[in-house]
């Protein structure tokens, strides 16, 4: 399996490079496009221009962990009945980031739906308001769509996504418990989890001779002028500044405290101009590359940068921290069905597909990323040689979710301060 | 107002001929130039959703509001808050400096072909634009890896690793991206001053020499006022998509250091509630260049006076 991976990463690494991040990406854009036109036009209607956003009453729920949110399904948008027999010589139109899931996940499902005809096809993208807005656009019918858990609340306050079946869907056991329910859509109404990841430090240690997480505060290497020039930090708002209020001390990811944002600028202005990082997403192949030594990375990416290496290049160079009481950023994907999908029986199966642990375990192999499988322990993706030993780091454990800080949806009001913060520092001041 | 008319259509069928000619090409600025450039400025002058933040244009004019333009005033010049002042300055220097170098690096060039590639000059002119019909970003993709540390460029600075040259290119530098700017945006320049040198008469020159003008004479009084139209031309071509130009930046640097005002533009597109902004910024943008797209405009319209 692992040599599969090897062939996969020959091939081209997302050379567009420049859009947003494949995971993430959706905190950025999705409000920009979740509304159809008439919705957006009575909004504007009622609201005076100028008047604070605050002040209004968002129509939008904001799940949290102490807030979990139950999704309603509208009437007009009832789920499918059970036990329909799957759609024939149908295709089954996918919209996902590039790369993000294993093309041995596919055929094995058009193998076992054979007798149907069925085909797959995956359509990317690069960024999520350009996702959002074909798919409200509507001139392909996309059956699936993989998203991250905080766009959940918009595709099903906008009825974009179709109410789940359960009964096509018994694999659901195979997640950790915590996904069987999760906060962000209790019920599961909406959504299967896809991947776990975390967010940490990767390094080369052939050109990096400490131990970065040996250092009381390892994020203060972002700002450590000794490795100025070689390192790089996400280009996600939500990463980044969480990051910095990790390395000023401050857990709460979710902030609206303009103190605390305040102290952000500064921290990352200053960090512009002490060891002036790249601002990327695309660690996972210039680290192993030698564009970078010290990166800012998920961990899925950290798992695929053995296979970016240059030939003859040695794995055992890569680390990844992760703080080690878990106080660090966790997050995850999910799979939804869209309402425009002309196959909602197949595009069941296809999620029940992804539950497998045999397929999750390819879409391991080939992404680097992790599907929260309750038979994918650490122990047993290290031994196996999916993860490799020095990049155990990268496991995401299953109480992660438990210790770990999630960037949740924020308020309009709150996302407006970050994406300040964000925009003064992108503008190189 | 009519008779006017009629005596234009009158005077001379081609005139009537010259409006059908041009159609297409006003269907296609109508089409492809007036029509986005309103949308642009009724998104740049509309509003924001509050709740959702995405981009609500004022299709009327009455109904337009100056929060992003004013939003962006403030924010240009003057005090603390000006963040994007530096930007702004960053991609009037980059510009300038990738201007001077792209000419005098075409000039030369320009020069050898028109004057001295003889017959060559066909084949010299085709291999100058030859890596052009490769795309910019793969030729950007393959400067990152020739400029990695350990890289081509590295090992040819320092004879194979004889001199110990270990320059970090891609450590968002400012010179990586001029370099990248000028290697991106030089074609443009070489194929006008390769046009108006190659336009320039021999017997103009055999002239200048046989009055006595030395070779610096020469070039000083005949070949660079004549080229001049050209150079001209090279400049506005270059400067005007450099001006916009996020791409080169983000590839060869990354770093928030070099940002340029295609980035500020870039990003503030791709991040909700900020579109106004970006429309903002592009129809500033757009106004600062057509002041030199005007001036060219009417020195090539003087140019024709002069020579009809």
């Amino acid at each position: 399996m692992v040599h599969d991976r090897a062939a996969r990463s020959t091939g081209p690494a997302e050379p567009t490079g420049r859009g947003p991040s494949r995971r993430s990406v959706l905190r950025y854009s999705a409000l920009a496009a979740a509304l159809g036109p008439a919705a957006l036009a009575s909004c504007a209607r009622d609201q005076p221009l100028g008047a604070r956003p605050g002040a209004s009453a968002s129509p939008l729920k904001i799940a949290s962990p102490t807030n979990p949110v139950i999704w309603p399904i509208a009437t007009d948008n009832k789920p499918i009945a059970a036990g329909l027999a799957p759609e024939q010589n149908a295709t089954l139109q996918l919209y996902n980031y590039a790369d993000y899931i294993a093309p041995d996940a596919l055929k094995s499902f058009e193998k076992k739906y054979k007798k149907y005809n069925v085909k797959v096809k995956v359509s990317t993208f690069n960024d999520a308001s350009e996702a959002l807005a074909k798919i409200r656009g509507g001139s392909v019918p996309f059956d699936i769509y993989f998203p991250s858990y905080d766009a959940i609340g918009k595709l099903a306050t906008t009825g974009l996504v179709r109410p789940l079946t359960h009964d096509y869907l018994p694999g659901i056991t195979n997640v950790w418990p915590e996904f069987q329910n999760p906060f962000y859509d209790s019920g599961w109404r909406y959504s299967i989890p896809f991947m776990v990841y975390t967010t940490g430090i990767a390094w080369r240690t052939d050109k990096v001779s400490e131990n970065i997480g040996a250092r009381p505060n390892p994020w203060n290497v972002f700002w450590d002028r000794k490795y100025a020039g070689k390192m790089s930090v996400l280009d996600d708002y939500r990463e980044t500044i969480s990051m910095a209020l990790l390395y000023a001390g401050d857990s709460d990811v979710n902030t609206s405290n303009q103190v605390a944002l305040d102290k952000v600028q500064a921290d990352l202005l200053t960090m512009t101009r002490t060891s002036h990082p790249t601002v990327t997403i695309n660690a996972y192949s210039d680290l192993p590359g030698g564009r970078f030594n010290i990166s800012h990375c998920w961990s899925g990416d950290a798992v695929n940068m053995p296979y970016y290496l240059p030939k003859g290049g040695d794995p055992g160079i890569l680390r990844y921290w992760f703080p080690e009481d878990g106080r660090g950023l966790v997050n995850n994907d999910l799979a939804v069905l869209l309402r425009s999908g002309q196959n909602p029986v197949l595009a069941h199966l296809f999620l029940e597909h992804l539950l497998d642990p045999a397929v999750a375990l390819a879409n391991l192999s080939a992404t680097g990323y992790q599907p929260p499988q309750n038979t994918m322990t650490a122990e047993k993706l290290i031994a196996d040689e999916y993860i490799p030993a020095n990049l155990k780091t990268a496991a995401v454990l299953p109480g992660a979710f438990e210790i770990g800080f999630r960037t949740l949806e924020l308020a309009p009001e709150t996302d407006a301060r970050w994406q300040a913060v964000w925009q003064r520092f992108k503008a190189g001041a | 107002m009519k008779k006017w008319l009629r005596s234009r259509f009158r005077s001379g069928r081609s005139d009537l001929f010259g409006v059908l000619l041009s159609l297409p090409a006003i269907v296609w600025l109508a089409i492809f130039f007036v029509v986005p450039g309103y949308v642009l400025l009724a998104i740049a002058f509309g509003t924001v959703d509050p709740i959702f933040r995405a981009p609500l244009p004022a299709w009327s004019p009455l109904d337009w509001t100056f929060g992003s333009f004013s939003f962006v005033f403030t924010h240009l010049w003057g005090g603390t808050d000006a963040f994007f002042g530096p930007a702004v300055l960053r991609t009037v220097g980059f510009v300038a400096a990738a201007m001077v170098l792209c000419l005098l690096i075409a000039f030369p060039v320009a020069y050898f072909v028109a004057r001295h590639a003889g017959r060559w000059r066909g084949l010299v002119l085709a291999l100058l634009v030859a890596p052009f019909w490769i795309s910019y970003m793969m030729r950007m993709l393959a400067w990152v890896n020739l400029l990695q540390t350990d890289g081509l460029a590295n090992r040819a600075l320092s004879l194979g690793g004889l001199l110990p040259v270990q320059v970090d290119w891609l450590a968002g530098r400012s010179s990586t991206v001029i370099l990248g700017l000028v290697y991106g945006y030089v074609p443009y320049m070489v194929l006008p001053l390769y046009a108006a040198l190659d336009r320039i008469s021999p017997s103009m020159i055999e002239a200048a020499r046989d009055l006595g003008a030395g070779r610096t004479e020469v070039f000083r009084r005949v070949i660079l006022p004549m080229s001049l139209p050209g150079v001209a031309a090279g400049l506005i071509l270059v400067t005007l998509p450099m001006t916009g130009d996020y791409f080169t930046n983000d590839l060869l640097s990354g770093s928030p250091r070099t940002s340029m005002v295609g980035n500020l533009i870039n990003e503030a597109i791709s991040t909700p509630g900020q579109a106004g902004q970006a429309g903002a910024l592009v129809s500033l943008l757009i106004l600062g260049l057509l002041v030199p797209m005007l001036l060219y405009v009417r020195s090539t319209l003087r140019g024709q006076d002069v020579r009809s």
